[in-house]
């Protein structure tokens, strides 16, 4: 079953809100009531049933905020909702008896009907929000229903025919694994076990190097100062010498176990990161253009930009940091009880109060960096905005206001920021002022011991040492706290982007059929986006090698329509076969790559010209190239460039003009030989001379593909062997050229409109 | 490439191009198509207005004369000086001043941003400077260390 974007996205806002609030609450009202009403239906299935797919409803029969649940299991169809009196009313029906589920749309709201003996038996109700989520409710619905009544005939399979199923977590409502985001980063660390298990054998290695030094202090002071000083006794030379080289093996070891610690985290983290920011752009590339339609680009640039960022930082420096430091203070808390418990009390005393504060001080923390990421990403889209569009800004004169968002964008971070440096900024002293606190009560008690004689001044010399590395730590621990809160606000961000599920699963179309012959069926296609239905009802089958061309006003649903066929999105009712199979059971790549699209818009990547037109078939040879650029028209102006094939076209093709900039991707569409082959408004962008050109071109193109072309230029369509025209949502005339004009329908009016304004 | 066709220099030391339809070209224009990824390949032939008349895919199929004539008529328009040294990068008010020693001698050249430097694929680079001269590293590695110091921070 595909995601529903709608509730992806609705996870993604419930988790981004709550998230970052969650430690403080209790729980959250809804979640919890959803929670409840999940245990208990779950409670009632039987061994040998389980679930299938779940509906959230928010409605109740007065239409007050009232939240539900529909349950597909494997047998039946339960309904579980709160009552006023806070019971949990239950109902359930076997789905065997239900004759069927209709979804009815109201407006703002739908109705799941459950219709039983020709009779409303009951009713669910949804925002429209939720129509798409119910609609892929009801479809599994139906799924089930058909597997059963095929199954009913053998009773036996369908007591044990279900076992071995994917379980809830594999349903396409939830919203994949959960769990705490630092832990999830572990597991990216996997693949590099041995890195990670280096660094952390240097890191314990250096731990115990920086334990030497201090421990060598202690011997130093009672044995060789002090009695050098008293001059009781005579004190060998040797000694010293042996300390002092001690003392500088310690600390040559400790900068060598140092460096090659920090050598193998930089390493670990830079391979993590990577791997994160691959993993996070591959997601992306499946993801549907649904998806890309309700992102902002910034928002996505700083999650693979800024965020991983924030981890490699995190995972280099300030872990394996906390990771030493954690193992330090254990170790020392060792060291100090073993010789000499009372000091070793009075020392540690304070470290609570400061265990205390960190932890008051973290929740606020990771607030204030998921927001600082958040505001970040908003300037990030307020760049990608403005930059590109600068031509735009600057014809309308609106440079003013670019700067005006832009501040207002900046000081949001700059705000945030504030407030996490409010914080944290009292954080950073406090801890010094008790590492003040914790040596003053280690001289005062130490002073006291000696002067009772419990101890010598070389333990308490080594105290003193031990004491100021152990808050000095305590410090840099505040440090971790910090970055170990971005960093979990950062990884958070780019799980939500992981996971999400492309809504257009790539693998439930396995059959791979090569090269396709070109016919093309819409069959009762219907398309909803949201609560609004683009296509209400298509019906149109295309010839292999027919050309037909989509006409009708704006809105119609020309573009959908090419957006269905090239399965960008899938239908909500109906089908699309091509060659007589449905589209969705077809591999999603094996059957682009039969596709020749060009757009409006011809949109060129940096690189070279040959690189560009080879982009769909990057192995094609020189000679494939040239010949593609040739038929495209397009050799003559290419020729002319500095560099000619191999001149870079700039970013989005800037270089040059917008005919040769279509005519390079019509060559593009043409290397690949498709067989169908789709023009979206191709001519529109250009005057009429480059017109004629593209013209030429096209002729070339379309000969012998399946060909269907959109256009607002009727003469782009001469060629069509059959035009449709759309509007609203449904094909309202179908014809040729001639036939439709003496039809006077909705074409003879466009076509009339058309001439006026070109021949004005 | 059949042998219908036929190039040769005139007096005045100008390429002409017979094409196989027996069409003579006066002041043929040689032209690469790829002058950065295979410049030995692929050479287009332009009449005075910049029209192709004929296109060449591999000239050592051609004649000794031929591929001589081709070859003095390329070398003349051929300006793509290979840098051997490179002795000094310096960031100027906009863009970037580089003094090179090129297989052409010494020269100083000025680019104006990042994208002036290009990757040709492995080592290959192409610097444009700002007339639109390209200069070429067939094989980054070729350089000498200090070279490559200095180039490596720009790509």
């Amino acid at each position: 079953m595909p995601v529903q974007p709608q509730r992806a996205l609705y996870n993604l806002a419930n988790r981004l809100i709550f998230r970052a609030t969650r430690n403080r609450l209790p729980s959250h009202a809804t979640t919890d009531s959803t929670e409840t009403l999940l245990q208990h239906a779950e409670a009632r299935l039987s061994a040998n049933e389980r679930t299938i797919a779940r509906l959230q409803t928010d409605l109740d029969a007065s239409l007050h905020f009232h939240r539900g649940m529909v349950i597909l299991t494997s047998l039946r169809l339960l309904s579980v909702e709160a009552t006023k009196n806070r019971d949990i009313s239950f109902r359930s029906w076997r789905l065997l008896d239900v004759e069927d589920l209709v979804l009815e749309e109201l407006g703002a709201t739908a109705e799941v009907h459950l219709v039983q003996a020709g009779e409303l038996e009951y009713a669910w109700r949804v925002i429209t929000g939720r129509v798409r989520e119910a609609d892929a409710f009801l479809a599994r619905f139906k799924e089930q229903q058909r597997i059963l009544r095929s199954e009913s005939a053998a009773l036996q399979k369908a007591l044990d025919g279900n076992g071995g199923g994917d379980e809830f977590d594999d349903d396409a409502t939830t919203t994949g694994p959960r769990g705490s985001p630092l832990i999830r980063l572990l597991k990216f660390a996997l693949p590099w076990r041995s890195l990670l298990v280096l660094g952390f054998l240097l890191t314990l290695a250096h731990v115990g190097a920086q334990m030497i030094t201090p421990w060598l202090t202690m011997d130093l002071v009672d044995n060789v100062l002090i009695p050098l000083q008293s001059a009781t006794d005579r004190v060998h030379v040797k000694h010293v010498y042996r300390f002092a080289a001690f003392l500088a093996g310690a600390a040559v070891l400790t900068w060598m176990l140092n460096w090659a610690k920090t050598f193998v985290v930089a390493r670990l983290a830079e391979r993590v990161t990577s791997r994160m920011r691959r993993e996070t752009f591959e997601h992306l590339q499946r993801l549907s253009l649904t998806y890309f339609n309700k992102k902002r680009t910034g928002d996505l640039i700083s999650r693979i930009g800024s965020d991983t960022d924030h981890i490699s930082l995190f995972i280099s420096i300030n872990l394996i940091e906390f990771l030493s430091d954690s193992l330090f203070f254990f170790a020392l808390a060792g060291i100090l009880i073993w010789k000499n418990p009372l000091l070793a009390i009075a020392a540690l005393g304070p470290a609570p109060v400061v265990g205390w504060l960190v932890n008051k001080v973290r929740t606020h923390l990771r607030g204030g960096f998921a927001a600082a990421s958040r505001a970040w990403s908003a300037m990030n889209s307020v760049l990608t905005d403005v930059i590109p569009g600068v031509r735009v800004v600057k014809a309308f004169a609106q440079e003013q206001r670019e700067i005006d968002r832009f501040r207002a964008a900046d000081k949001h971070i700059f705000d945030t920021n504030d407030r996490v440096n409010r914080t944290w900024s009292f954080f950073t002293p406090m801890i010094e002022l008790l590492t003040d606190a914790g040596l003053i009560t280690v001289w005062a008690v130490g002073a006291w011991a000696v002067a009772h004689d419990r101890i010598t001044v070389g333990v308490l010399t080594g105290f003193v040492f031990y004491i100021y590395r152990f808050y000095g730590r305590l410090e840099s621990m505040s440090r971790f706290l910090a970055s170990a809160q971005r960093a979990s606000a950062s990884a958070h961000r780019i799980f939500e982007v992981l996971d999400v599920q492309p809504d257009m699963p790539v693998n439930d179309g396995r059959k791979k059929i090569g090269r396709i012959r070109g016919e093309i069926e819409f069959k009762g296609v219907k398309l909803r986006h949201g609560s609004r239905q683009v296509i209400k009802g298509i019906d149109l089958k295309i010839q292999p090698g027919e050309m037909i061309g989509l006409v009708g006003p704006s809105g119609a649903g020309k573009t959908t329509i090419v957006n269905l066929a090239c399965r960008f999105f899938d239908v909500t009712e109906g089908a699309v076969l091509v060659d007589g199979t449905d589209i969705r059971e077809i591999d999603v790549e094996d059957y682009r790559r039969n596709l020749g699209l060009v757009l409006q818009e011809p949109y060129l990547f940096f690189g070279t010209i040959a690189e560009n037109i080879a982009y769909g078939k990057p192995q094609a040879t020189r000679a494939e190239i040239i010949a593609a650029a040739r038929a495209a028209r397009a050799h003559d102006f290419i020729l002319k460039q500095p560099d000619g094939y191999d001149s870079m076209v700039g970013e989005r093709g800037q270089q040059l003009s917008g005919g040769e900039r279509q005519r390079i991707s019509i060559a593009r569409a043409l290397l690949i030989d498709p067989a169908l082959l789709i023009l979206d408004e191709a001519t529109s962008a250009v005057d009429t001379e480059t017109e004629r050109e593209i013209q030429e071109a096209l002729d070339h193109l379309v000969k012998g593909r399946t060909t269907i072309a959109i256009a607002h230029r009727l003469g782009t369509l001469r060629k069509a062997n059959r035009l449709i025209v759309m509007e609203d949502g449904r094909i309202v005339e179908t014809g040729t050229h001639d036939v439709l004009l003496a039809h006077s329908g909705t074409y003879a009016r466009l076509h009339q409109a058309m001439m006026e304004v070109t021949h004005r | 490439m059949s042998a219908a066709f036929d190039l040769s220099t005139d007096t005045s030391g100008r390429l002409v191009f017979v094409d196989p339809a027996g069409t003579r070209h006066q002041n043929v224009r040689p032209l690469r198509m790829f002058p950065l990824t295979e410049p030995n390949h692929w050479i287009s032939l332009q009449d005075a207005s910049g029209r192709e008349v004929g296109c060449i895919e591999d000239p050592s199929k051609l004649s000794e004369a031929q591929l001589t004539a081709l070859r003095m008529a390329l070398a003349k328009r051929d300006f793509v000086p290979v840098i051997r040294t490179i002795h000094r990068v310096a960031r100027a008010a906009d863009g970037h001043e580089w003094q090179v020693t090129t297989d052409r001698g010494p020269t100083k050249f000025r680019t104006e941003n990042d994208e002036a430097i290009q990757s040709l694929g492995g080592a290959r680079f192409v610097i444009i400077d700002d007339h639109n001269t390209r200069y070429l590293i067939p094989n980054v590695e070729d350089l000498d260390r200090d070279s490559r110091r200095k180039l490596e921070r720009y790509y």
